[in-house]
């Protein structure tokens, strides 16, 4: 693709692409040290990443401003519309995960001070799933790779499966031993803010799609079983 | 602007397939050895805003006189293939060409008044077709036309007034009452807000919008925010050729040729 005629409009292009780019960065650290203040029961970690996440929010505020400006001054058309309308939604996206993985952090400043249990393993697990697919998905964009993006937006149904037998393990921990229950429900939390980081990044994929081939990613994307409580409860 | 969700974008309807008014096919345009129009097919549906869009010199004007016959006017033009208006051919022998412009009008890209009252400019197209049998019916038809064009709460008050002396804007919504007097089927408009202020092109963007109820409306435009506002369909021409037509909303969404990604984003071909 050529560059624009208004050299000035691909330096402003180049400047949001900057910002997104830092931004996905950023999410990366915060989910991938979030998870090793749970998995290290680090609670200092997890301060950090509290800490952290507000330049983050700052961020989504900056490609807010430039991509608005941009749009006024430049009245963008076709790719310079799709890249433009996916800055803003991918950026506030990025922003979600940011706060979903602070709240990972904070679970984590719980966790540190509750008894060692093995399902954090399972956690850590599930984390490391989620940040493969954020990592994955942040590549994709900047290389505008839709083969990889629909790859990852396929997979966002092992996460749904990871939450699922998670719950169910965690439920019967819970179930066999009440005194189990505050520090179960913190791990629930924990896998709930994974799966959710998981249908961003596929929102994501989806936009990559957008971004590059102009029209909606099919409706066919292979999801998790839905949880069915009875079963668990005899 | 939001992405369709794959759900709606199943049920989304195109807009209903609008009769075609006009249809061209492998028309040719030259000018003595000057070939600016090379082989176009292209349709005009009825009660729907077609923009024509493309660079200086890549034959929009060209090919818009085609569609009225108004570069039977002009000495070394020569224009070959078909042209149907309601599948008439309308080079054929038979075909009056100025009753041919009633039927197909004409805006120009400069407010063109006729040096004459603004009734008087109104009443001429009318007049020369004898559409009026009576003063009171050509009264009528003059009221009608500039309520249609916007115009008549403007002017009621002073018709015999002269038509030059018009805002630019009002000069142009004139003329085009003047195009529509005459009760056509097609309304074609060159570039017609190029001389105009910011206001008087949204007043005549709202009004090309309201026209679209009653004519078939082709477009010339150098820009491409005012075609994706008033049009529903677009055509992209570059160096004669037609290079892509289609939905107005794709097209500047997700044009499929580089060309018409490149011209509409601004970039370098
Ligand atoms: N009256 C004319 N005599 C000779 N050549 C003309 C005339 N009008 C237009 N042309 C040529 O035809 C080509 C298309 O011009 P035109 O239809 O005016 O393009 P556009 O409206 O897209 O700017 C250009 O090369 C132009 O020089
Ligand atoms: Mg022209």
């Amino acid at each position: 693709m050529g560059p624009h005629i208004v050299s000035a409009f691909d330096k402003e292009l180049m400047a949001i692409h900057a910002k997104i780019a830092e931004m996905g960065g950023l999410a990366e650290e915060l989910l991938s040290q979030a998870l090793e203040a749970v998995e290290k029961r680090d609670p200092g970690l997890a301060e950090q990443v509290i800490q952290r996440d507000k330049r983050l929010d700052r961020l989504e505020m900056e490609v807010d401003e430039l991509t608005v400006k941009v749009m006024a001054l430049r009245q963008p058309m076709a790719q310079d519309l799709r890249f433009l309308v996916a800055a803003l939604k991918i950026s506030s996206t990025l922003e979600r995960i940011g706060d979903l993985a602070k709240n990972i952090a904070r679970r984590g400043i719980y966790l540190s001070q509750a008894r060692r249990v093995n399902l954090s393993a399972s956690i850590v697990r599930m984390g490391q799933r989620t940040l493969e697919q954020l990592t994955e998905v942040l590549d994709a964009y900047s290389s505008r790779d839709t083969a990889l993006a629909v790859a990852v937006w396929r997979r966002d149904v092992e996460i749904d499966e990871l939450y699922n037998s998670l719950f169910r393990e965690v439920l019967t921990y819970m179930m066999e031993d009440p005194r189990m229950i505050g520090l179960g429900s913190q791990l629930l939390f924990i896998a709930k803010n994974l799966e959710r980081i998981g249908d961003h990044t596929t929102h994501i994929a989806e936009l990559v799609y957008y971004v590059v081939e102009g029209e909606p990613l099919g409706d066919d994307r292979p999801k998790g079983e839905p949880l069915a409580l009875d079963g668990l409860t005899d | 602007m939001t992405m369709l969700q794959p759900d709606e974008a199943e049920t989304e309807t195109e807009a209903p397939t609008a009769e075609l008014k006009m249809t061209a096919r492998d028309v040719d345009v030259f000018y003595g050895t000057n070939h600016a129009i090379k082989s176009i097919s292209v349709d005009i549906p009825d009660k729907t805003v077609t923009a024509f869009i493309g660079p200086s010199g890549c034959g929009k004007t060209t090919f818009l006189r085609c569609l009225n016959r108004m570069n039977d006017t002009i000495r070394n033009c020569r224009v070959t293939g078909e042209i149907r208006l309601d599948g008439e051919d309308i080079y054929g022998r038979d075909i009056d060409p100025v009753q041919l412009r009633a039927r197909v009008g004409m805006v120009f890209q400069k407010p063109n008044p006729f040096p004459k009252s603004i009734y008087d400019n109104v009443a001429y197209g009318p007049r020369i077709h004898g559409l009026a049998g009576t003063r009171a019916e050509l009264d009528e038809i003059v009221e009608r036309a500039l309520t249609r064009a916007a115009l008549w709460q403007e002017v009621r008050d002073r018709l015999d007034a002269p038509g030059t002396g018009l805002s630019g804007g009002q000069q142009q919504r004139l003329c085009i009452a003047r195009a529509i007097a005459t009760a056509p089927e097609v309304l074609l408009m060159d570039e017609p807000c190029s001389a105009l202020d910011l206001i008087a092109t949204a007043q005549i963007e709202e009004l090309i919008d309201e026209l679209r109820e009653s004519y078939s409306v082709v477009i010339v435009t150098h820009s491409m925010q005012q075609a994706a506002r008033v049009s529903q369909k677009t055509a992209f021409f570059h160096l004669g050729v037609l290079v892509e037509y289609g939905e107005t909303s794709r097209m500047f969404t997700n044009p499929s040729d580089q060309r018409t990604q490149d011209y509409i984003t601004g970039r370098f071909g």
